[in-house]
Parts: C-alpha cells; sequence; structure tokens
C-alpha cells in the first residue's frame, strides 16, 4: 500500500498493515532549508521548497501543507505579531466591541491564501499520488476567539445569542477555506480548535455541535475525509466531537491515547495525535522518541490509528528525533526489540574500536538506523558512498545501522547520539543534516594524512 | 435578610459569576453591618473556592473562570473601597509581578492566573504580554515583589524563563524573589531544571502555590515546590 492508501485506508477505518504516519511539520518544515516561520508562511517558493525537504527526509503517509490558525484572522482584520520561530500571534480582536457580523468572508485571492492553495496545488502535482496531502483550517470556535477576544468567553453565559452569531460567521468562513482545499485536491480536510478544551461539553453542544456537523457533512459531500484537530486536554469533549461525525480526530498529549481511543473507537472513528511535542520531541533523544511510539501503538488496537505528533511541531524538534519516529512506526516490533538491546546495560562494553589516532587512513563511518528503510540514512550512507567513490583506497568505509546489536553496541562505545551521523576517525563530522558533498570531501581530506 | 444568608448569596453569585447582583449582595452586607473582612473571606472568597472545586471537578471551564475572575474583582474593588488601611494592609497576601515571556502574546492563561491572585489577596503587577528578562527584573524591584510569575505558551520563549533566572542570580537578588512559572509547554521537570522555586498545573494551584512559597519564604534555594491537582 502507499502511503496514501493507509491514511486514507484508516479514514474510512479499514485494517491497515501497520499505522500510517502523519508528521505535523508546520514551522518546523521551514527550520529544514533554514528559512524561519514568517519566510516560510510569506513564501509561496520557499513553503514549497521546504515541504519537499519533509517528504524527502521524514518519508510521511501523510502530510498538511500548512499549520498557520491565523490565516483567516488575519484576512478577517486581526493584527498578527510575527516571530521568527513561531507561527504568527493575534494580537488585536476586531469584533471585541461589536455586535454585528461584518460583510467580509474570506475569498481565495485575500492575504495569503493563494500562495497556500498554489502550494497544496504544485504538493498535490508532486506527491499526490502516493501521499495524502491534508488541507488546515482554524477551527471557527478558535476563530471567533481571534476576533472576539475573551467578550466570547463571558457572552457563552451573558450574551448567548452574539456567541451563535458569531460561530455561524466563522462557520460559513470555514465552509470556503473548504471549498478553496477541495479545488486544490487535499485528500483530508482538518479544522484545528485548540479551544475545545477550554468549555464545557454543555457549552460544546450548545454552541459548536451544530456548525461542526455541518462542516463534516460539508466535507463528506465534497468527497474528502475530514479530521477534528483539538489540544489540550478535551477528553470531556471526545464523545461530542465524535458526535459530529468527522471521519478522525486528532489529540494532543493531555489525553491518553488509550483512554481517547476507546471512545472514538466506539463511533468508529480513526485517531491521530499524542506524541508529546515538549518532552520528547524537543527535548527527548531518538530512543526517548522510538520509546514513545511503540508504547502508544502498542496500547491501543491497530485500526483507526495514526501516529501523529501532538500538534503542530516547534521549530526547534530535532530532526532526528522525527526521523526516528519515522522509522519506528515502519516497524513496531522490531523496534521494541532494539530499544531493549540498547537497554541492555551489557551492550557495548565488549566492543573494540579502531586505533583511530594511528590509522593510516581514515575511518569514515555512517551509524544509521538502517540505511535499507530509513530516508535521511540511506541520503547519509550515500554521501559516504560518494566519498568512497571519490577518494578510493585512502579511505575505509562502514556502516553500521541500529537495527542490529552490533550495530547498538558500536554506537553506544562511540557514544553516538544523534542518528543517522557520520563520524570520521571516531569524531563526530555531520548529526542528522546530510553534508554537502563538496564540504564533506574537503573535511575527509583534511584527515588524510 | 440575615448576615449568613448575604454572605451565602455573595459567595453563590461570585461562583456564577454575576456581577452586579454580587456587587449588590455586598452592599447590602455593608447595609446589615457586616466587616468587609468578614464579607471578603466569608462571602467572596467562598465563591471562589466554589469554582475551584468546579474546575477541579470538571464542571468549571474557561468561560466560568474569566467571568468569577472578573465579578471576584468587581466585588473586591467595593470590599477595599470600605476597608480601613490597617485591614486592607493585613489582608494582603504578598506581592506579585507576573507577565507573558519575551515573544508571546497569548495571554488568556496569565490573565485568569493574575485575576485569581489578585482576587485571593495578592497585590498583582501584571506586565502582560512579550515581556523582557530586565522588565520582570525591574518591576520585581520597584515593588518590592515576593514572586515573580512568568508564564509561556510557547516552547521558543522557554529559554527567556531561564534566562530570567539566571539574570536574578546574576544581579545577586535570586535570593529576594520567589520564581515560580507556567504555561502549555513549561512542565514541572523545566521548572526544576532552571532552578525555579514553583511551579502549578492550573490558576488554582498557582493560588495555592504563591500562598504556600510567601510562607516558606528563602527564594532561590534550590528546590522547586509542585502543586499539581490533577497528580494522581
Amino acid at each position: 500500500m502507499t502511503g496514501k492508501e493507509l491514511v486514507i485506508a484508516a479514514f474510512q477505518h479499514a485494517d491497515t498493515p501497520r499505522a500510517p504516519w502523519v508528521p505535523f511539520a508546520g514551522i518546523h518544515a521551514g527550520k529544514l532549508k533554514g528559512y524561519n516561520a514568517q519566510e516560510l508562511l510569506t513564501d509561496g517558493e520557499k513553503l514549497v521548497e521546504s515541504l519537499r525537504e519533509v517528504h524527502r527526509l521524514y518519508v510521511p503517509d501523510g502530510m498538511p501543507i500548512v499549520f498557520d490558525l491565523q490565516l483567516e484572522a488575519e484576512i478577517l482584520g486581526c493584527d498578527l505579531m510575527w516571530s521568527e520561530n513561531n507561527p504568527p500571534s493575534v494580537t488585536s480582536h476586531p469584533l471585541a466591541n461589536q455586535d454585528e457580523m461584518p460583510d467580509k468572508f474570506v475569498e481565495k485571492t485575500d492575504g495569503r491564501v493563494p500562495l497556500i492553495l498554489d502550494a497544496c496545488r504544485k504538493m498535490k502535482a508532486e506527491f499526490g499520488d502516493k501521499t495524502a496531502l491534508y488541507g488546515l483550517f482554524c477551527g471557527p470556535f478558535t476563530l471567533a476567539s481571534h476576533l472576539a477576544g475573551t467578550r466570547l468567553f463571558k457572552d457563552m453565559k451573558k450574551n448567548p445569542e452574539y456567541v451563535h452569531k458569531i460561530m455561524d460567521y466563522c462557520t460559513k468562513n470555514a465552509l470556503r477555506m473548504i471549498d478553496y482545499y477541495a479545488e486544490t485536491g487535499m485528500d483530508i480536510v482538518a479544522p484545528v480548535d485548540p479551544l475545545v478544551s477550554q468549555i464545557s461539553p454543555k457549552a460544546f453542544e450548545e454552541y459548536l455541535a451544530g456548525p461542526y456537523s455541518e462542516l463534516f457533512k460539508h466535507i463528506r459531500e465534497k468527497g474528502l475525509h475530514s479530521s477534528f484537530f483539538v489540544c489540550g486536554n478535551a477528553l470531556p469533549n471526545i464523545e461530542n466531537m465524535c458526535k459530529t461525525n468527522p471521519d478522525g480526530i486528532s489529540i494532543d498529549e493531555n489525553i491518553p491515547m488509550a483512554t481517547a481511543k476507546e471512545i472514538t473507537d466506539r463511533y468508529n472513528l480513526a485517531i491521530g495525535g499524542n506524541i508529546p511535542l515538549t518532552t520528547t520531541m524537543l527535548f527527548g533523544n531518538q530512543q526517548d522518541n522510538m520509546k514513545f511510539v511503540v508504547d502508544m501503538v502498542g496500547s491501543v488496537a491497530r485500526k483507526n490509528l495514526i501516529v501523529s505528533p501532538g500538534c503542530d511541531m516547534p521549530y526547534d524538534v530535532p530532526l532526528e528525533n522525527v526521523i526516528a519516529v519515522a522509522e519506528a512506526v515502519r516497524d513496531i516490533d522490531k523496534y521494541r526489540e532494539l530499544l531493549k538491546n540498547y537497554e541492555s546495560a551489557g551492550v557495548g562494553a565488549d566492543v573494540e574500536l579502531p586505533d583511530y589516532a594511528n590509522a593510516v587512513r581514515p575511518y569514515v563511518e555512517a551509524y544509521t538506523l538502517d540505511s535499507a528503510s530509513c530516508a535521511a540514512c540511506t541520503y547519509m550512507w550515500a554521501v559516504v558512498n560518494d566519498a568512497k567513490d571519490h577518494f578510493g583506497d585512502r579511505i575505509e568505509i562502514a556502516e553500521y545501522k541500529y537495527t542490529t546489536k552490533d550495530g547498538i553496541a558500536r554506537s553506544k562505545k562511540l557514544g553516538v547520539a544523534n542518528l543517522p551521523s557520520v563520524y570520521i576517525n571516531g569524531e563526530l563530522a555531520y548529526a542528522s543534516v546530510i553534508p554537502n558533498q563538496e564540504e564533506f570531501f574537503r573535511k575527509i581530506e583534511s584527515y588524510i594524512k | 435578610m440575615a448576615k449568613e444568608e448575604i454572605l451565602k448569596r455573595i459567595a453563590k453569585l461570585v461562583a456564577e459569576g454575576d456581577e452586579e447582583e454580587a456587587v449588590q449582595a455586598v452592599k447590602e452586607g455593608f447595609a446589615a453591618g457586616l466587616d468587609p473582612l468578614v464579607i471578603l473571606n466569608e462571602g467572596a472568597a467562598k465563591g471562589m473556592d466554589i469554582v475551584s472545586e468546579q474546575y477541579s471537578a470538571g464542571e468549571a471551564y474557561l468561560p466560568e473562570l474569566v467571568l468569577s475572575g472578573d465579578t471576584m474583582s468587581a466585588v473586591i474593588e467595593v470590599i477595599f473601597a470600605n476597608m480601613s488601611k490597617e485591614q486592607a494592609a493585613a489582608s494582603k497576601q504578598g506581592v506579585i509581578v507576573i507577565g507573558q515571556a519575551k515573544g508571546d502574546v497569548h495571554d488568556i492563561g496569565k490573565n485568569v492566573v493574575a485575576a485569581l491572585l489578585s482576587v485571593n489577596g495578592f497585590e498583582v503587577h501584571d506586565l502582560g504580554i512579550d515581556v523582557t528578562v530586565k522588565s520582570f527584573y525591574d518591576k520585581a524591584q520597584e515593588v518590592g515583589a515576593d514572586i515573580v510569575a512568568i508564564s509561556t505558551l510557547l516552547t521558543t520563549s522557554l529559554p527567556y524563563l531561564e534566562d530570567t533566572a539566571r539574570y536574578l542570580t546574576d544581579t545577586n537578588t535570586r535570593n529576594k524573589y520567589q520564581l515560580i512559572v507556567g504555561g502549555g509547554p513549561v512542565t514541572p521537570e523545566f521548572a526544576k531544571k532552571i532552578g525555579a522555586d514553583g511551579w502549578a498545573r492550573n490558576a488554582f494551584d498557582c493560588v495555592e502555590l504563591c500562598r504556600k512559597l510567601v510562607a516558606k519564604g528563602n527564594p532561590g534555594a534550590g528546590s522547586t515546590m509542585i502543586v499539581d491537582s490533577e497528580a494522581v
């Protein structure tokens, strides 16, 4: 099955040979090509270039084009504050003191919509046959809070009529976004509504149930699949979310996957997300990330499961951590066994490393998860082979795979922290980032006696 | 209406977030001869306790917190206007400088925390959003703060929390201020790592944390107090 088929199968609630992998690389995509958040989200060429890199390195089964909840708000009059490594933030609320809803609606020619739709079309043309593409839009409740500020929360008690009115306005805008994404050939269209976790089930029923049922019905009528993204501890509302009839939902780390899936399984919906963004993806190491995925997938039935980060990945998530997740997803049983080996105290103790200091020829060693399956590892091993072709007998090369006990032992002995990495004579030359060939060859030259 | 009944009514109205009726009930309390401190502690504060319990039980959410916080603020204003200077001073729990870390403008959660601290007797100086490390320091020095509280929702602003701890150390003021941190990506582990004095799960836990830290004293001693009502 292609990645796309896996994702679609999950949304159609069919059995899949493994859980599909959908990394939410929003602003993090920019990091892969050295672009900041503003460059990524305001320049279509840079966006597509970055998305190509996401596709190349993380080998996703599905991927979003953008993860920007301020897109519609900006068009509808909110001021934004841009920052280097975060999506922009809303700093003003144009409807905070206005009871009537504007006539203005999001058009496909407005603001940054054209560049995003163009990116959708380009990604569809390049990867659309094998990778499921997600069009994300700001959920109507969060959009309403952007437009109205904290008034929205107060008026849920004091002025329900206003809340119904603004929800209706935001839903109409959301319906337009669905239409725009549908025209570009997105496979999955998903509202992202983090504030759902901040309201009671009763408030959800009163203000959100109707609009969301309408949105998911509309997505289905377009022949597309839908997912309902939420953040925070939304456990009290998971059941209500299911009742609005999406094809799936996506949760963050605040809810145990097993607990949430017990609910979504009753409604036969797909569920994804849950990998902790900060503690695991940003601050953890590769073993932490693999272990989380292995444990999470092991804690629930595979049907209806999608492996994804809890939300939009932080900009600075180390790419090797995402690569580790991408690998673990593809063979959970193998990586469960490997993690056991890694955790064995004795592994690595009896390995003897070469006498690098007195080596006649430099040892150029690639430490990989497995170049046969991990895309980034394949590229890393390929540049090492290119070096061998170039330098011939003047260098020694070797690959040590994390998928073998010997490889684990060797990497532990050398203290390899990130995979893939290249070491020259036992010294770290490159971690995770595939080196530029010219620079790599120069570095090797410096080791040749 | 009996005094007891008035106090119960004030508590109920604060919990329900009915600002106009709550202020009216406080005025009735004064007319009935109730002491402002009694109205504060036996009436209004009990209302916030009710909301806190409802929040912990999953019966109150952000809209309820915002409304109750606003109501409590309005009630406090009326109560303090009727207090003597001695009473007002005696009811003060401590001085807090609070703000959203540099680079971060998401302030809904921080505003709820600031409101709850304020209505629970703390003198709160809210520096707002996108606050620099030096601004926290300057304000704390200016008002003689007991606590410096920093919140962020952004992982990219996390380094500023650590910078603040370091700045206080570098200026030899780390032992003057209890440094507490919170917000979505701020974990207890992170709080410990940067040497913060405290971390709380939510706004109500933060009130408890601040009370405990002020009572404990000895800021910057190296231990991190964790208040987590959701901990199993």
